[in-house]
């Protein structure tokens, strides 16, 4: 680009005061009404949940993790969770198994609900915004009567689960999903059906698998380019009860661009998803088994862990999320721990995906690519 | 002072002249009061005595009190919470509840409250257009309302319609105009990246959806042979234009929703994006009048739709002319909020395309159909309207 181009240039922070960005700044260079440089910022919502996790007993360590996001709060302890039955070499009841794989992808759902929502409303649009949200009350309800608390779960603990399913719980959790799965065909209908919707998203955004993969996205920002890379079959967790099911690792594919996907896509796959995780939640409810929810000696064990270093990772709704731990012996509290939340390259990728695209597409990108900023600054 | 001129001065005679002076003076002033106050009196005398011929009480009733200012803001009052009820039942909400019955003195409360915050102007804006932007959109946007006809009969002969011209149709789109023009300039003024682009959006805004706007009432000046807005809602007394003019009338409400600027037009103030466009520094009582002007505007445009193409005070004949009016006037606004809760939000230059590409041949089209009609179809269409 010639200089004399930027001389007319203007920057402009995107965020970290601006209504639509919650916790993060983005430097915004606009000649005219396009963007020609994006500088994304880590670090405005920075909590030092690394440093605070050697300060944790391994009991305390998931409740930190799920704070990382709590819109996935089941899914983002688990990393943790893993690991550190990894170093302890603790047994699972396979009925602690099956719960968690259920709230996990219930999480899933959650998360989605309401990333749907908020594109929606950063796309200028609050009724589709709010129905979702609706959907999502019936989720949270699902959460509370289960753990107490509807986002800060803390469902998962080395060794099982802590709170057992009732019958209550278990009517709440087929009112959601039977509701979801309902209102979902509608609103897929709705949504992607919609001309103005379909104006703003498609070919917005637009990469293709090899940019993709060259900036470390996963999840459904990769799988909406066609790329079937999920963790629940590349590499099934022993500790969770994907074997038990069947299902298919939702893609999306667009005669159109094939191996690219744009906004639109991404919205096609984050249905895709909600989809998948309904069918699993409905695979998994009758072939819950009885039994423990908890190995009764796991508390013990996971007092103090032996010397070790173990690395554990979940497919979350945003990409891969994953946690490396080391202990020393006897240790009481992590040694170190190293979080890796997904969305960190998906907000890194801004900067060579945003320029060239029209100012008001950049909260289209953004939000098609569903960053939380609690999984860059950690 | 015996045998010659006293040069003296006599000390004695100035004090005894002293009250007299003083006397003097004070007559000097009260007769300076008195003339003053005399002047006003007679004014006021004046004022009064012409207010109070009943033809003059009324039309400063209907201008003043209903259905001129008074009523209006009451309407907007009103529109504000009716928005608000209306969204929030598409939304899956209630809407407003605890203030008065149904929320319906939410919006006092929120008045209140809106007044009662800080006033905060940047550093950078020009303070005094800062200042009196926002005063002179919502009063412009306000005038043109003295043009929309209420009644069959006109003001003159005694009925609701405040007053007419012979050129307020073009004359409440000039008012219109100037609209998107103070958002500009507040954008300008306010000294911040966002309510700049904010204002160009705006003024974008209306460079797309004006002229289809303007050609669309085309047709209604024609067939009524008449400029006025008065005139072309008594033309209206045996056929509704709307029946003539269909695609005029989408096409007209289209274009003032994009006018406008609220959902799915609303890029001038997209939240997501810009913050809150050209009002993102206005605070307090600022604010609060951008948010009336928006809400008068789409309420403007209500009425002119209504006048225009649904036969204004025409209707059911055994309703009073502005009953009739504001049914339709209702009706018309329950189409804006819907249209505004329905769809995603354009980016500003998708606004020019569907505008330009869309709205501007359709409107066109049927202003040609509708002449075609009218020559070639005499028979049938003069009668329709009236004539010959």
């Amino acid at each position: 680009m010639s200089p004399d181009i930027l001389d007319g240039s203007m920057d402009i922070w995107f965020g970290p005061q601006h209504v639509s960005a919650h916790g993060w700044a983005t430097k915004l260079t606009l000649v005219g009404d396009y963007i020609v440089e994006c500088d994304p910022n880590a670090g405005y919502f920075h909590r030092s949940a690394e440093k605070v996790l050697e300060f944790k007993n391994f009991r305390q360590g998931p409740l930190v993790l799920e704070r990382m996001c709590m819109l996935e709060a089941f899914l983002a302890e688990y990393p943790y969770v893993a690991a550190v039955e990894k170093i302890a070499e603790l047994e699972i009841p396979e009925r602690a198994k099956v719960m968690r794989t259920i709230m996990m992808e219930m999480s899933r759902i959650h998360s989605i609900q309401f990333w749907w929502g908020q594109f929606n409303a950063e796309l200028g649009f609050f009724t589709m915004a709010l129905w979702p949200w609706v959907d999502r009350e019936y989720s949270l309800d699902v959460f509370e009567e289960l753990t107490g608390s509807r986002h800060t779960v803390s469902f998962s603990t080395p060794g099982g689960v802590k709170y057992d399913f009732t019958e209550k719980v278990m009517t709440q959790l087929n009112r959601a999903i039977d509701r979801f799965e309902d209102r979902l065909v509608k609103f897929k209908d709705m949504q992607l059906g919609s001309p103005t919707f379909r104006a703003r998203t498609e070919n917005i955004g637009l990469y293709d698998v090899k940019q993709g993969l060259k900036w470390g996205l996963s999840g459904p920002p990769i799988k909406a380019c066609g790329v079937p890379m999920d963790l629940r079959k590349d590499d099934p967790d022993p500790n969770l009860a994907y074997d038990m099911v069947d299902f298919d690792v939702p893609i999306t594919e667009n005669p159109e661009h094939p191996g690219q996907s744009d906004a639109f896509d991404r919205m096609e796959q984050r249905f895709a998803e909600a989809e998948t995780a309904v069918s699993i939640i409905k695979q998994l409810i009758p072939q819950i088994p009885e039994g423990d929810i908890v190995d009764p000696k796991a508390r013990g064990k996971a007092n103090r862990l032996p010397e070790g270093e173990a690395y554990a990772r979940v497919e979350g709704t945003r990409g891969i999320t994953s946690v490396w731990l080391k202990t020393e012996e006897k240790g009481q509290t992590a040694y170190r721990a190293k979080i890796r939340g997904p969305c960190i390259a998906s907000y890194y990728a801004l900067k060579d995906l945003v320029p060239g695209s029209k100012f008001a597409d950049f909260i289209v990108i953004f939000g098609s690519l569903d960053p939380y900023p609690g999984w860059w600054d950690r | 002072m015996i045998g010659g001129v006293m040069l003296q001065f006599d000390f004695f005679a100035w004090l005894a002249g002293i009250p007299d002076w003083i006397l003097g003076v004070l007559k000097w002033i009260y007769g300076i009061f008195s003339y003053v106050f005399h002047w006003i009196f007679n004014v006021f005398t004046w004022i009064w005595t012409t207010i109070f011929i009943p033809k003059n009480f009324m039309f400063l009733f209907r201008a003043v009190i209903f259905p001129g200012l008074i009523f209006v803001v009451m309407a907007l009052i009103w529109a504000v919470w009716f928005t608000r009820k209306l969204w929030g039942r598409i939304q899956d909400r209630r809407g407003p509840l605890h203030m008065g019955k149904y929320g319906g003195l939410q919006l006092f409360a929120d008045a209140i409250k809106l007044i009662g915050k800080e006033t905060i102007i940047p550093d950078k804006a020009k303070r005094w257009m800062f200042r009196f932007l926002p005063g002179l959109l919502l009063v412009i946007v306000l005038l043109p309302f003295a043009f929309i006809p209420w009644d069959t009969v006109s003001a003159v002969d005694g009925g609701w319609a405040i007053s007419d011209l012979n050129v307020s149709l073009v004359l409440a789109f000039a008012f219109l105009t100037a609209v998107p023009v103070i958002a500009l300039l507040a954008g300008w003024v306010s000294g911040s990246k966002y309510t700049l682009i904010g204002g160009f959006r705006a003024a974008n805004n209306q460079f797309a959806a004006e002229i289809p706007m303007i050609i669309s009432t085309i047709g209604c000046a024609f067939l009524a042979r008449s400029l006025s807005i008065f005139d072309i809602s008594m033309a209206q007394s045996s056929l509704w234009f709307a029946i003539l003019l269909p695609i005029n009338l989408a096409t007209f409400l289209v274009a003032a929703i994009a006018s406008v600027g609220v959902f799915p037009f609303d890029a001038p103030v997209a939240d997501s994006e810009i913050i809150f466009g050209w009002r993102t520094e206005y605070t307090g009582i600022y604010f609060t009048l951008t948010y009336f002007a928006e809400f008068a505007e789409q309420m403007l445009y209500s009425a002119l739709i209504v006048a225009l193409f649904l036969g204004g005070p025409n209707g059911l004949p055994f309703l009073p002319g502005p009953v009739n009016f504001i049914i339709k006037f209702l009706i018309t606004f329950f189409f804006f909020v819907l249209v505004s809760s329905s769809f995603q939000r354009l980016r500003q230059d998708q606004i020019v395309y569907f505008c330009w590409k869309y709205l501007l041949p359709l409107a066109v089209l049927n202003v040609i159909v509708i002449m075609f009609a009218v020559v070639y179809l005499p028979g049938l269409m003069l009668p329709l309207l009236g004539v010959g």
